[in-house]
């Protein structure tokens, strides 16, 4: 009995294996290939490379432009995942916590049908709508705020799903002694709800990162500047012109991977955990 | 005690931004592009209203018919296809009992790169010449069985949908094994006692009890094939010759390339309609389906 379960667990353990290794390999090999030449790819596809040569990869950073990109991706990324949980948080408190029932059904009910909605039915009206916008005299086309706001906006209704179903399961005794010692609405919001929040907060917080840092149609569609350009865009660009050169294409996919590993592999638990949030929820 | 939390000027102060946001990109848009789809406009002259027609006109168009289809490829793929080994491997992964979280993590790496990289990445293991899928063909195989993989009218979408597979299967694995995961051991070891084998207990048990979670496993995908996108359009944009197009590229092209937006709009409500059909099938063919401990 213990033998053929100890039996089991070893074809179990090499089926894994495999599975693993031939879903990882690719990236291995992209990594061999980036300190190749393009002749060595083609030549010596399975070999080791014979030197860490670091041309492709200072290739790929001038010509595709990625430490640029990369830092626009950050700042629109990072502003528009905060803007969301900003008001996100805000309006779950509102409509969880303070006393107005039927406007608060009502709110929620109208916010949760963005679920419903595919934003990539709405690209053409999107379009239109941001091409037609000034603000204070500038337009909004072609400019980081276009996708800010965009992908706040269509972060909120997931998010707001989230922080008021964890806000809404927080006692009221928390609140009430907020209340003794004086406390308003904004005074409860900012010093019990959100602190006691952080959770939700992070969970969501990590689901919109990934999400915003991997658009790609709506920053191809809103901006036009190259200098502006976020990193999916910049890298399908960068695609397009080199699509015959191997050898930099691999050292620009390994570099733009890279920091996204890193951070995934310090990070994996709460990673996995706000990647899959909404669906488990929803 | 309630005064507190009965302020309306915090309660509007709270909700507006939010309001705001959402009422002018997502709202306006909703119900704007359902207008254009009624009009003709190439998006510089006047609108010229004509009823029903775009959508007459989708009803008989070709390309719009193969994109459709294509996008109903890219469902019953993950169905048939993702939903099985997702499965499977969730299984095994709750069933040994070391490395379990390596595993876990192993297997959501694609999931973590942007699909961009990943279309790009493809591209290359595609190559004819270099790539990796021909050169190990090569390697166990005679030369003339390597292969244009994207090029090739009639293995274009199969490439692609392999590239989607190996980007999304690892989300529903991690799905899929806290599911499993989550069972209560005494169902497992109860089942054991009566003498239930490994492959009755997964049958038996752990399938049915999993059910929730494959429905919302075949919700997503259902959802997430219909409008996909950002993969297609990196890898072929719809070729070649129309081989891979989907509903949502076949959209931009109308709007953006041909500047027809009022057609295109009607691509978009088509779009939405059909996953929100589809969605709300499921929902009513699984609604009675509740488990219980």
């Amino acid at each position: 009995m213990t033998a053929r379960m100890k039996n089991s667990q070893w074809w179990m353990h090499s089926f894994l294996f495999v599975y693993v290794v031939a879903l990882l390999f690719p990236l291995l090999w992209l990594f061999m290939s980036s300190f190749k030449t393009n002749r060595q790819i083609t030549e010596n596809t399975w070999s080791f490379p014979t030197s860490f040569n670091f041309d492709n990869y200072v290739a790929a950073w001038s010509t595709a432009n990625i430490g640029k990109y990369a830092l626009n991706s950050v700042f629109v990324t990072v502003t528009a995942c905060l803007l969301t949980l900003l008001f996100a948080a805000m309006t779950s408190f509102a409509i969880s916590r303070m006393k107005y029932e039927k406007m608060n059904k009502a709110v929620y009910q109208f916010i949760l049908l963005g679920l419903l909605v595919p934003a990539g039915a709405l690209f053409i009206p999107l379009y239109r709508l941001i091409q037609g916008i000034e603000l204070f005299g500038h337009k909004l086309y072609d400019t980081h705020l276009s996708l800010i706001l965009v992908y706040s906006t269509y972060a909120l209704p997931i998010t707001v799903f989230i922080i008021y179903a964890f806000m809404l399961s927080i006692p009221s005794e928390l609140e009430e002694a907020g209340i003794m010692d004086g406390l308003g609405a904004s005074g409860l919001f900012f010093r019990i709800i959100v602190p006691i929040s952080v959770p939700a907060l992070v969970t969501v917080f990590i689901l919109n990162f990934i999400g915003n840092w991997n658009e790609y149609i709506l920053s191809q569609l809103f901006i036009t500047s190259e200098s502006l350009r976020t990193l999916p865009t910049g890298m399908a660009t960068f695609n397009d012109g080199y699509r015959t050169n191997f050898a930099s294409l691999s050292a620009a996919v390994i570099i733009s991977i890279i920091p996204v590993l890193l951070v995934y592999v310090f990070l994996q638990r709460q990673i996995i955990e706000g990647m899959t949030a909404g669906s488990v929820k929803g | 005690m309630n005064k507190a939390l009965k302020n309306p000027i915090t309660y509007i102060a709270f909700i507006i931004p939010t309001l705001l946001l959402y009422a002018l990109f997502f709202c306006y848009p909703v119900i704007v592009s359902f207008i254009y789809g009624f009009f003709r406009w190439d998006g510089i002259t006047e609108k010229v209203f004509i009823g029903f027609d775009n959508f007459v006109r989708l009803w008989d168009d070709e390309v719009f018919r193969k994109a459709l289809l294509n996008n109903f490829y890219f469902m019953v793929f993950s169905l048939i296809v993702n939903i099985p080994l997702v499965f499977l491997i969730s299984i095994i992964i709750s069933k040994v009992r070391r490395m379990r979280d390596f595993y876990k993590s192993a297997v959501f790496v694609p999931v973590v790169i942007s699909t961009a990289t990943v279309a790009i990445l493809f591209g290359v293991l595609y190559n004819y010449d270099s790539g990796l899928i021909n050169q190990f063909i090569r390697l166990v195989a005679p030369e003339s069985w390597a292969r244009e993989w994207l090029s090739d009218p009639k293995l274009a979408l199969l490439s692609i949908l392999i590239a989607n597979a190996w980007q999304n299967v690892g989300f529903f694995i991690v799905l899929c094994l806290a599911a499993i995961l989550n069972i209560p051991k005494e169902i497992v070891e109860a089942s054991k006692i009566d003498g239930v084998n490994g492959w009755q207990e997964t049958w038996s048990i752990t399938l049915p009890l999993v059910k929730p979670v494959l429905f919302v496993m075949l919700l997503l995908s259902v959802s997430g094939t219909m409008k996909v996108l950002d993969i297609v359009q990196i890898m072929t944009n719809g070729g070649p010759f129309q081989s891979t197009e989907v509903m949502a590229t076949y959209m931009l092209k109308v709007g953006f390339r041909s500047m027809e937006l009022g057609y295109g709009s009607a691509i978009g409500v088509a779009m939405f309609i059909i996953i929100l059909v589809l969605t709300g099938i499921l929902q009513r063919l699984t609604k009675s389906e509740e488990v219980q401990y």
